[in-house]
């Protein structure tokens, strides 16, 4: 469990975060999305230790992570750009990674090798850009974390390796209950992947959630009354929009009971559809400002 | 085995309900046949494995699969699927039988039919 109260962390005039609260759940894939410059890096470099906030508190597991071996020994980091030495081959960097892990694990790093096809013996420096992602993401998953942090994993990556670095991923928080905390700006990368969101702009948390607490209390509804009749005062209506007859309802609360209800009025036509991901988001973060909206969707 | 689609609309964790569902009741998925266990699916499919877990979750609670713990999921007793599979094709049959009458079809046309005797026109 990952938790984050009040973090404030300023570099010169700039508060780049500004009292961030977060909480990632054991086992949780949690996606972390916002805007350039919301603070999405500055927040992943103080969970992976590297820097101090000037106030507030981030636990893991209930302890101090900055200057803690116990704890960040837990904890692989992917940050955006890949670190290595301009004399190191895959290989070298790997025994570098093995002697800091002690739960470095050799014969799934070769199996890794196999499944992301990619060769030990190769310089890093002469590697592409999303080769060095996945020799990163060789190195993560071998050091069989508890926790794994990932900054804009996905830049760089074809999509037919996408799929394969997330299918290792998710294989093993299936197998193992690692937790993942992933950030990119782009919120249609995540929806397949993470079952919590949370959203970030200006150093701050907008809105935190678990994605089928999201898709169980909103329903979209598409109806025809007859003539004179009304809805119910009691539907939390969200949205609402017309096609000809046809009305349309963006409402909060559990399908069946909603259903039920209106129901009651007997409508000529009620069909119900699923919202997707986006949809949910843009009535959820309703009130905020459309600069966001449109950066995060 | 099952596919993902970005463009559906409907949630992920009921296209695999719905894909499962389907290959179960079409008889593709052999009764006591073991189901893929979330790991491998959440690495094949690469989705989470809260949404699988979710899937199955509802797959038993409605019969289709039922789960022995430390071994897995199975798929259900085949006397148990085909009871579900004619629910649900009686619950089509009622619906259609609504819109019928709402459309002025007398009840003994429509017996007809059932009975099977009558042809189109």
């Amino acid at each position: 469990m990952i938790e984050a109260r009040n973090l404030v962390k300023s570099f010169e005039q700039t508060r780049a975060l500004d009292g961030l609260t977060l909480t990632v759940p054991d086992g949780a894939v949690y996606g972390l999305v916002g805007p350039n410059g919301a603070g999405k890096s500055t927040l992943i470099r103080h969970l992976t230790g590297i820097y101090r906030q000037d106030e507030g508190e981030l636990l893991i597991n209930g302890e101090p992570v900055y200057e803690n071996p116990a704890v960040k020994k837990t904890i692989a980091g992917i940050p955006d750009e890949i670190p290595y030495w301009s004399q190191a081959t895959v290989d070298d960097m790997m025994r570098f990674y093995a002697s800091v892990y002690p739960g470095f694990d050799r014969p799934y790093y070769e199996n890794l090798g196999k499944a992301l096809e990619l060769d030990g013996k190769r310089m890093m420096r002469k590697l592409s850009k999303g080769q060095q992602k996945m020799a990163a993401f060789r190195f993560a998953l071998a050091q069989r974390p508890d926790i794994l942090v990932l900054d804009e994993p996905l830049d760089g990556l074809d999509p037919v390796n996408r799929r394969t670095v997330w299918g290792l991923i998710l294989g093993d928080v299936a197998e193992r209950g690692t937790s993942v905390l992933v950030s990119s700006h782009n919120l249609r990368e995540l929806e397949d992947v993470c079952d919590h969101v949370g959203i970030m702009n200006r150093g701050k948390m907008l809105l935190e959630r678990s994605l089928s607490e999201l898709q169980e209390n909103m329903v979209k509804i598409q109806l025809v009354l007859p003539d004179g009749a009304e809805l119910p005062e009691s539907l939390n209506v969200l949205h609402e929009g017309q096609t000809g007859r046809v009305r349309q309802l963006i409402l909060r609360g559990r399908a069946e009971e909603l259903s039920a209800e209106i129901a009651a009025c007997e409508p000529l036509f009620m069909d119900m559809l699923p919202l997707t991901l986006e949809e949910i988001f843009i009535y959820e973060l309703g009130g905020m400002e459309h600069e966001i909206k449109s950066l995060v969707l | 085995m099952i596919q993902i689609s970005y463009r559906d609309p409907r949630p992920i964790y009921e296209q695999v309900k719905d894909g499962f569902r389907t290959l179960i009741l079409t008889g593709v998925l052999h009764p006591d046949e073991k189901m893929p266990s979330v790991r491998e699916l959440a690495t094949q499919l690469a989705i989470n494995p809260n949404t699988i877990q979710r899937a199955y979750r509802e797959l038993e609670q409605e019969g289709y699969i039922c789960s022995v713990p430390g071994k897995g999921s199975f798929v259900a007793d085949a006397g148990d699927t085909a009871a579900l599979r004619k629910k649900e094709l009686l619950m089509r049959l009622s619906e259609i039988c609504a819109e019928l009458r709402s459309l002025g079809v007398e009840e003994s046309t429509m017996l007809e039919y059932i009975r099977g005797g009558k042809q189109h026109d």
